[in-house]
C-alpha cells in the first residue's frame, strides 16, 4: 500500500505494509481460531484415539480383500489415518469416480508424490482414503462395499 | 453410475477396437498425460480418396490409462477410419463428448481429450508426406 499519492509520484508504505493491500483475511483468521477452540474442546488425545481406532478397523477390513494392494504400514504404529491402495485391474481415477457416485470421497492420483508412484511403486497412481473425527465405522463399511462393487463392474 | 460407466464405455474399455501395433505405419506419435500417468500412442496408415483427398486408411492405438481415456481412444479410432485428414483435423471437444454421450467433470475431461490431442499431433507429422 502507499503512504502518499499525487498526480506525478507516489511513495510506498514501509515494509511489510506495502505488501498488505486490500482487506486482510479476517474471516480466515477468526475461522481458524474457532476451529482450534472446537478441537481443544474435544481434546486432541480423543481425536488421535478415534483416528487410530478407525485406521485399525479399516486396515483390518481392507487387508481381507485379496485383490486390493495396500501401500505403507499395515498397522497403526507409525501411521496416521491415511490409507493408500489400488484395486487390481482398475485405474485409480476410475475407482475414485465410481466411489464418488456412491457418496464415498477418496483422493486419487499421485497425492503430490510422483517419484514415489512412478519410480518406487511403479504404478500410474493410487486411491487414498483418510479419516477424521466426523467419520465412523459405517463409512469404512461403505468403502469396503464400494470397492467390492467396483470389482464386479470393471 | 448409470451415466458415467455406461455399458458401451465399459465395453470399449474391456475390449478396445483398433488396439495394438501397426506393422508399417506412415505416421506415429505418443504422448503422456503426466498428471495421471495415462499414455496413448497412435499409428496411422494414409490413403487417398478420389485420387486427391488424403484419408486415414487405417489407425491403431496403444497405451495404458483409465476407462475414459482408453474407451475414448477406441471410439475415436473407429470413427476416423476412412475419413479425410481435413475432416479429422476439424474434430473438437464437442465431438468427443457426443461420442461418449456422458457428462464429464473438468478433471476427467482431460482423460477424454487425450486421444484427440494425440491424433491431431500425429496428423501434424503428415505435412511433408
Amino acid at each position: 500500500m502507499i503512504r502518499e499519492v499525487s498526480f506525478d509520484y507516489f511513495i510506498e508504505n514501509d515494509l511489510p505494509h506495502r505488501f498488505e493491500a486490500g482487506t486482510p483475511n479476517i474471516a480466515g483468521a477468526v475461522g481458524l481460531g474457532a476451529a482450534c477452540g472446537y478441537l481443544e474442546k474435544i481434546g486432541m488425545t480423543n481425536v488421535l484415539e478415534h483416528e487410530k481406532e478407525l485406521t485399525e478397523y479399516a486396515l483390518c477390513r481392507l487387508s481381507k480383500l485379496s485383490y486390493l494392494t495396500i501401500y505403507g504400514p499395515k498397522e497403526t504404529t507409525g501411521k496416521i489415518g491415511v490409507i493408500a491402495f489400488n484395486l487390481e485391474g482398475v485405474h485409480a481415477h476410475d475407482l475414485a469416480q465410481f466411489l464418488d457416485q456412491k457418496g464415498i470421497a477418496v483422493r486419487s492420483g499421485h497425492h503430490c508424490a510422483m517419484p514415489l508412484h512412478k519410480q518406487k511403486l511403479k504404478v500410474a497412481g493410487s486411491c487414498r482414503a483418510s479419516f477424521y473425527i466426523y467419520n465412523d465405522k459405517n463409512d469404512i463399511d461403505s468403502l469396503v462395499e464400494g470397492i467390492k462393487e467396483a470389482r464386479k463392474v470393471f | 453410475m448409470d451415466n458415467f460407466y455406461r455399458e458401451n464405455i465399459l465395453d470399449h474399455y474391456r475390449s478396445p477396437r483398433n488396439f495394438g501395433k501397426m506393422e508399417e505405419s506412415d505416421l506415429s506419435y505418443e504422448e503422456e498425460n503426466t498428471l495421471c500417468g495415462d499414455r496413448i500412442g497412435m499409428a496411422i496408415k494414409l490413403g487417398t480418396k478420389n485420387n486427391k483427398q488424403r484419408t486415414i486408411e487405417d489407425v491403431k492405438f496403444m497405451g495404458e490409462g483409465c476407462a475414459v481415456s482408453l474407451a475414448t481412444a477406441s471410439m475415436l479410432t473407429e470413427k476416423v477410419k476412412g475419413l479425410s485428414i481435413g475432416a479429422v483435423k476439424k474434430l473438437k471437444k464437442e465431438d468427443i463428448l457426443k461420442l461418449l454421450g456422458i457428462e464429464l467433470t473438468p478433471t476427467r475431461l482431460k482423460c477424454a481429450l487425450l486421444p484427440l490431442e494425440v491424433l491431431h499431433k500425429t496428423l501434424t507429422l503428415a505435412k511433408d508426406k
